[in-house]
Order: C-alpha cells, then sequence, then structure tokens
C-alpha cells in the first residue's frame, strides 16, 4: 500500500491519428474520426460531447477493448492491444460481481494477479477503509446504495495499482448529492495514488470541477472540436462552482456542446426523424400539428 | 418530525437507555405482527388440505356419480389403512428405495453432462453450432417415447429406465444452463478482463457463477421431468419402483394402493425438489440473503 500510495506520477496515454469505424448493412459507418488526445502522467483529463459523440468509444479503445481501425493507442509508450489490469476501469453500471462480498470484488484482481489470500484480504480491508466501506466488506453488492456501489467499483479497480483509471460516466445513475460526495472521494483518491485519470461524461460542471483539461468532442463521426484547460486552483470546492471563472469556462463548453448537439438532432431530423413523424402523424406534416 | 430526524441521524445509544427489557406478552405481540403474513398463508393452506381430504371423504363415502364415478375410488381413510400397513411391509419400502436410486443415478448424471456441456456450449460458439441442432431435434421427443428404443438399446430393464429418467431431466437442465450463458452480462466479463482475468478465469469466476441461478432453474425442471419419465417407464417396462407399484394396484384390483402410489410419487417428488431448492440456498448465498 505505502509503495503504492508514494509511487511517483505515471500512465502517460497517448491516441494519435485515431478513427475507428465498424461494418453495417450500408456500409462501413465512422463512429470516431482523426482524433488525437494525451493525458499526461498524475493528469486528470474529462471528454465531453454530445450523446452517441463516440466518447464511450474512444475510452474503450483505450481499455483495450476495442481495435483503433486506423491509429495506435499507447500507454507509457507500450501499444495497447487488449484489456490488461494495468487500465483500471470503472463503469456506469457499477458492475460488480453479484456473487461476491464487497470485499471479494475488491480482492478480484490481486487474486488474478496470483496473490495469498491472507495477503490480499489485507490489502482488501486497508482500501476499504479508505474509501469508509470497511463495515461493509461482507456485504453482498445488491445491498449497497448507489454511491457505495461506485466506490467499490473505483476501489475495486485501483486495487491492482493501474497506471491508469479509465472511467465511463461513473456517476451518472447517481442523485445529485451523491454524485458531488463522490466527485470529491475520486478527487482525494485520485491526489493520493498521483495516477492519470481519464473520464468520460456528460456534465459539463462535473468535467469542469474534477479535471486538469477538458476535450470537447464533435457530433458523429466523433473527433475533437476543442481542448480546454482547466486553471482552477486546487483544492477545489463546491463553492468554486459559483466563481465567475468557472461559469466563464461552463458557458464556453456549454456553447461548444449545444452546437454540436444541435447538429447531431439536425441530422437526424433531416434523414430519418421527418419519416419518422410523418408515419406517427398520419401523413399530417410537422408544421400542421404545430 | 424530530421522530424522523433522530432515526435519520442513526445510532443514538445514549438518548435511549432500555428502562425495563419488554414482557413475555410484548414479545409474542411483536412476533406475531412480524410474522402475521406467514402464520395467514400457512393457516389457510392447512385448512384448504382438510378441505381437499373432508372433500374427497364425502364424495368417496357417498359414491358420487357426476360425470367422474367415485364408486371404485378409495376413501382418505382406506388410504391411511393401507398406508399403515404398506410402511410395515419391506416390498413398499423396496419399491420407494429402488425409484429413488434410479431418479438419483439418472438426475446426477444428466446434471454432470448437461451443465457443464452447456456452459462449454455457451462459450464456444462451434461447440453450439454443432450440438444444437441435434439437440433440438431429440428436444420435443417425450421421455416415454423413448421407451422401446430404450428396451432395444440396453441389455437390462434396469439401465433402460435409469437412461429414460436421464433424458427426461437432461434437456432442460441443457436449456436452462445455455439461457443463463447467454445472459450473462458482458460489461461483467469486460470488468473481469479489466482486473487481469484471462479465458480461464473467466469461466469459472464469472460465465460459471453468473449461470448458476438458471442451472439451478433447470435442475428444479429437470428434477420434475425426471420424475415424470421414471413413473411412465416404471409403469410400462419396471418389475420394481413406485411407478409399477401404483400399475401393479390396478391390475390386482387394490384401489386403496394406486391412491397410496400416487400420493407416494407426490410426497417424493416435492422432497426431492425442497433438496435441490435447499442446494441451491447454499451454493448462491448471495441470493438467499434476499
Amino acid at each position: 500500500m505505502s509503495e503504492m500510495l508514494a509511487s511517483k506520477p505515471k500512465g502517460h496515454i497517448e491516441v494519435r491519428n485515431f478513427s475507428l469505424s465498424y461494418d453495417s448493412i450500408e456500409g462501413p459507418v465512422q463512429a470516431v474520426t482523426d482524433t488525437q488526445i494525451h493525458v499526461n502522467p498524475g493528469e486528470f483529463v474529462s471528454i465531453v460531447g454530445p450523446s452517441g459523440c463516440g466518447k464511450s468509444t474512444l475510452l474503450n479503445a483505450v481499455a483495450g477493448f476495442l481495435k483503433p481501425t486506423t491509429g495506435i493507442v499507447t500507454v507509457d509508450g507500450e501499444r495497447v492491444n487488449g484489456p490488461s489490469a494495468e487500465r483500471g476501469m470503472v463503469f456506469q453500471q457499477y458492475s460488480l460481481f453479484p456473487w461476491k462480498t464487497v470485499r471479494e470484488n475488491v480482492e478480484f484482481g490481486l487474486k488474478m494477479r496470483g496473490m495469498a489470500r491472507s495477503q490480499r484480504e489485507r490489502a482488501a480491508r486497508t482500501l476499504l477503509g479508505l474509501a469508509g466501506l470497511e463495515a461493509f466488506e461482507k456485504h453482498y453488492p445488491e445491498k449497497l446504495s448507489g454511491g457505495m456501489k461506485q466506490r467499490v467499483g473505483i476501489v475495486r479497480a485501483l486495487a491492482t495499482g493501474p497506471k491508469v483509471l479509465l472511467l465511463d460516466e461513473p456517476f451518472g445513475a447517481l442523485d445529485a448529492q451523491t454524485r458531488v460526495i463522490m466527485q470529491q472521494i475520486l478527487t482525494n483518491m485520485w491526489q493520493r495514488l498521483k495516477i492519470s485519470v481519464l473520464f468520460v461524461t456528460h456534465d459539463i460542471d462535473e468535467a469542469i470541477f474534477l479535471s486538469d483539461r477538458v476535450y470537447c468532442m464533435t457530433a458523429r463521426p466523433g473527433s475533437i472540436k476543442a481542448e480546454i484547460p482547466i486553471p482552477l486552483e486546487r483544492p477545489r470546492q463546491q463553492s468554486m462552482m459559483m466563481s465567475s471563472e468557472f461559469l466563464a469556462l461552463r458557458r464556453g463548453l456549454m456553447s461548444l456542446i449545444r452546437e454540436e448537439s444541435l447538429k447531431a438532432m439536425g441530422g437526424e431530423i433531416n434523414d430519418l426523424g421527418m419519416q419518422g413523424l410523418n408515419i406517427e402523424l398520419h401523413g399530417h406534416s410537422l408544421a400542421d400539428v404545430i | 418530525m424530530p421522530a424522523t430526524a433522530i432515526a435519520e441521524a442513526g445510532p443514538a445509544p445514549a438518548v435511549t437507555p432500555p428502562v425495563t427489557p419488554p414482557s413475555f406478552g410484548t414479545l409474542t405481540l411483536r412476533w406475531y405482527r412480524l410474522n402475521q403474513g406467514r402464520l395467514r398463508a400457512t393457516a389457510i393452506g392447512v385448512i384448504s388440505l382438510i378441505t381437499f381430504l373432508l372433500v374427497w371423504h364425502l364424495l368417496t363415502t357417498y359414491r358420487v356419480v357426476f360425470f367422474v364415478r367415485f364408486t371404485n375410488v378409495p376413501s382418505p381413510l382406506a388410504v391411511y389403512a393401507s398406508f399403515a400397513k404398506a410402511i410395515h411391509d419391506p416390498r413398499f419400502l423396496m419399491h420407494i428405495v429402488l425409484s429413488c436410486r434410479r431418479i438419483f443415478i439418472g438426475f446426477s448424471l444428466a446434471a454432470v453432462v448437461g451443465v457443464p456441456l452447456g456452459l462449454i456450449m455457451g462459450r464456444f460458439k462451434l461447440v453450439h453450432e454443432i450440438i444444437f441442432p441435434v439437440a433440438e431435434v431429440l428436444r420435443p421427443i417425450p421421455a416415454i417415447a423413448w421407451v422401446p428404443m430404450a428396451i432395444m438399446l440396453w441389455p437390462t430393464n434396469e439401465q433402460s429406465i435409469v437412461f429414460i429418467t436421464f433424458l427426461g431431466s437432461f434437456f432442460p437442465i441443457l436449456v436452462n444452463t445455455l439461457h443463463g450463458m447467454s445472459l450473462v452480462d458482458p460489461v461483467l466479463v469486460r470488468a473481469a478482463q479489466c482486473l487481469g482475468a484471462r479465458e480461464r478465469s473467466i469461466f469459472r469466476e464469472v460465465y460459471f457463477p453468473a449461470s448458476l441461478p438458471h442451472i439451478f432453474t433447470g435442475l428444479t425442471i429437470g428434477m420434475g421431468v425426471a420424475w415424470v419419465s421414471l413413473i411412465a417407464a416404471e409403469m410400462i417396462s419396471g418389475q420394481y419402483g413406485i411407478g409399477y407399484f401404483t400399475w401393479e394396484a390396478y391390475s390386482l384390483v387394490q384401489y386403496a394402493d394406486i391412491a397410496l402410489g400416487m400420493i407416494a410419487i407426490g410426497v417424493l417428488g416435492l422432497g426431492s425438489s425442497l433438496l435441490i431448492r435447499g442446494a441451491g440456498h447454499l451454493v448462491m448465498p448471495w441470493r438467499s440473503t434476499r
């Protein structure tokens, strides 16, 4: 544990000339195109964008679940070709193993590494203690609240001491209050462990509040529309969200995303939406109804 | 409001020191209130069973003929009398023991073959593609229809009866295991991969436990069908067994024994499903805490 906590910043993520397309009956569909991003060691970077822009696709490629069609993904200079415990991942659906207790869930990565039972039990207890979950170590995940489940999810991903932590809308299913607390917990853990974080969200406030840098993606096919440094000082307080600096950043990002969201929706309405509507309206045009 | 405020604040032991332990009366009352639902269900269940026996008694004592004829149907008392005689009869006990042994062998074989086969078919597409069509063709054939074929296939009657019992329970077990495998949440598999799990560990730690609830559904259904098949096979080709006992009773015009045989089959079937349910609770502790 102590070795893990004191380690130097690590986990330099590089995504270069990245594109990803998949086959469909109408030919290849471009999900992400011509994308370059990077995360410096120890940096907290978020990706925001309209829904369906391919931000999760990009994250899954960094995790090693998806192979880029063109381009390359590296972590600390090593090419990513498949999932590994070096890149911890936290999912929106928590994805805890329901048949394992909280502690067994946290132990899982260590067990896969072949660590002896007593040793990994001790490690898991320590980590659960840091997250304030030691009282729940013997509970099954089903009994936990959403916020607790996700805390276990984060602790489980960190237990193996990964170089980077990838989070795919991890707080999307939580209520507003829990979300704020979880953001605080994540920040604390990140600062303590000094690992790199790549965080996907559609919540602009969350992205600004947590990140050193935010990438904003375009509508599908997704690519990087803008890269916004967040110069807010740390430690960050909840009250900062009312500061003029924060609000200015928020306004900027907001307008970028709105542009893209409208583009995404507009495209759909032109191609498909109108036909669909006409069928539903039994031949009346949209203008008639409005 | 203050009452709820205290409740939400969590443990506050100093505020309410227990003055006197609650009296026996209060405890009984509380226990009653907590278990009211279950007591009610039990009471109604007992009444319903008594009513069933009473109706049976009346129909047979007055030899009612109303579309169906109760002229020769034994009364509950006659059945009880033959039960009292039968439990001291080693031949009756041997019938029961033999039937149970056939179920045990046939069902165990079906579970030992069906569960692993289902797991492997669920994991490896090629195995699925090879075996599934054959299974689909054989599955709709009722086990009873296999009796002549089984007699040809196996040198002894005993083996053919066990084979039919095996067939009856094999398909429900296989199909439900396959179903369980197809429902495994892919996010859990990805979570395991991110924690360093390889193919073998994923099979053991994710696919198998995730399929267990459906495997147990298959075992429960399989046990039911095993009894159906066994009794049919014993009636047609047996020399011993509770199915044979029931059929023999009809041939020998011992009507009370017919009902006794039927009730014995019902009790044995119920007992074996309870055993499987108990095993399920033991194997899946995360589900029995619900």
